[in-house]
């Protein structure tokens, strides 16, 4: 590859590096997975970029291909799944507001339990749409689908979401609203 | 659960993102290194398929009697021997001529042929199973009809040729020489000499065909193929000589 090219691809990557992998970890839910489908997707990318430096949005295409990446790691039957048997606590913080806390770790656990209860395709939907604010349109030319398909996918992908909430908050005293 | 509660929940679902730790120099080594594994693989990959499919199918495109080619001298000269075809054609006519002779005289034993294209060859005995070279002139085939009667071995001798025929020589010194227009429309020469004795010493007979081949068969009393056998009269008579050189069952052209 040329040296312009190189130095091209050197600055797309650290550029949105972080961001790739922010959306990763909403896929997936795991920070070390993330930075993994973040660094293929990346790979990839330089491997093709001769044929894909010059196209109008890099990053959506660099959205595509880390989804195609994560749903191609979830299909592979051999997938190497981590097991975890816990996750060490956080340290105490005296200084942190309690109530910030307390709707930080509410989100997270919005992540961690409900949203990764939501069927792939669907969270998928969710994430582009909600988290990187994506029109109907884009999310529908980063999955390969129609935009009919896009909506569809995405009333469900709410439905599941309202559901598994419901139950999370029912089951720990928080009301919904 | 409102959009925006999502929305907000999914950015603070980020917020203790760990510190990223990333190098894009590091990301294009990576890359560069599976580049040139990949290259290697395929190379081997490549080489062990031309190394089987040459295994497969070499055996194929050698000749298949390698063992004797490989133990024999390299072949230098361009000229092809005369073909395998044009020998097996060659004893196939000695083979009919002597089943003819067999049928006409019972009487006789051990009757067979060798015969051969081209000149004959001597000694007739040779065990070589390839002829000479054939000459311009040469005939076209040649041979023996090997028979053994009451006194013992002797042979007849044939020759067919396309080199003319010319009855001029044919009956030098023939005691009775004379032309027998056959059926077929073939005319045979039939000769009888008696070299200055009481007894025929020689028969000889000669058939011309319209295409040009001639075909001539001579009894003697000696053994022609090795110039032994010494007898008083020939072994078979000239009526038995046309007889065998008119056989429809022979194909001699």
């Amino acid at each position: 590859m040329r040296k312009a090219d190189e130095q091209g691809f050197r600055e797309f990557a650290a550029a949105n590096a972080a961001s790739l992998r922010r959306t990763a970890y909403l896929f997936c839910g795991d920070w070390h997975t993330a930075e993994d489908l973040m660094q293929s997707s990346l790979m990839k990318m330089y491997m093709a970029w001769k044929r894909i430096k010059d196209l109008d949005n890099l990053i959506a295409y660099a959205r595509k291909v880390l989804l195609r990446t994560w749903l191609d790691e979830k299909r592979r039957p051999w997938r190497r799944a981590e097991q975890r048997d816990g996750e060490l606590p956080d340290a105490a913080d005296a200084t942190v507001d309690p109530d910030t806390t307390s709707a930080k770790l509410w989100a997270r656990e919005l992540v961690h339990t409900a949203l990764l209860q939501v069927p792939p395709r669907q969270r998928a939907v969710l994430v582009l749409r909600y988290f990187e604010d994506l029109s109907v349109a884009e999310v529908a030319v980063a999955m390969g689908c129609t935009e009919g398909t896009v909506k569809s996918q995405t009333a469900r992908g709410l439905a599941t979401l309202r559901t598994i909430v419901d139950k999370l908050d029912n089951s720990s005293g928080r009301v919904a609203s | 659960m409102s959009e925006q509660e999502i929305r907000e929940g999914m950015l603070l679902a980020v917020w203790d993102e760990p510190p990223l730790d990333f190098d894009p120099d590091t990301l294009i080594r990576r890359v560069e290194q599976k580049k040139s594994r990949r290259r290697a693989l395929v190379a081997v990959g490549v080489a062990t398929a031309v190394i089987a499919v040459a295994s497969f199918s070499l055996p194929g495109l050698l000749p298949r009697d390698r063992d004797t080619h490989l133990g024999a001298e390299v072949q230098t000269t361009t000229s092809a021997p005369p073909s395998v075809p044009a020998e097996r054609k060659a004893q196939r006519l000695g083979d009919k001529l002597a089943e003819s002779l067999q049928a006409q005289r019972k009487d006789l034993k051990d009757v067979y042929a060798s015969f051969t294209p081209g000149g004959f060859v001597y000694p007739p005995y040779s065990t070589s199973t390839s002829a000479p070279p054939r000459g311009t002139g040469d005939p076209e085939y040649t041979g023996h009809v090997y028979l053994t009667d009451i006194i013992g071995p002797t042979a007849l001798r044939v020759v067919v040729t396309k080199a003319g025929f010319n009855k001029q020589n044919f009956c030098t010194s023939a005691t009775l020489c004379r032309d027998v227009a056959q059926a077929d429309g073939t005319i045979v020469t039939e000769g009888e000499f008696f070299q200055g004795t009481t007894d025929v010493q020689q028969v000889e007979v000669a058939r011309r065909f319209e295409s040009g081949l001639v075909v001539q068969i001579g009894a003697y009393a000696y053994n022609p193929s090795n110039g032994s056998g010494r007898r008083q009269t020939v072994p078979v008579s000239v009526n038995v000589l046309t007889a065998l050189v008119m056989d429809s069952a022979i194909d001699w052209e």
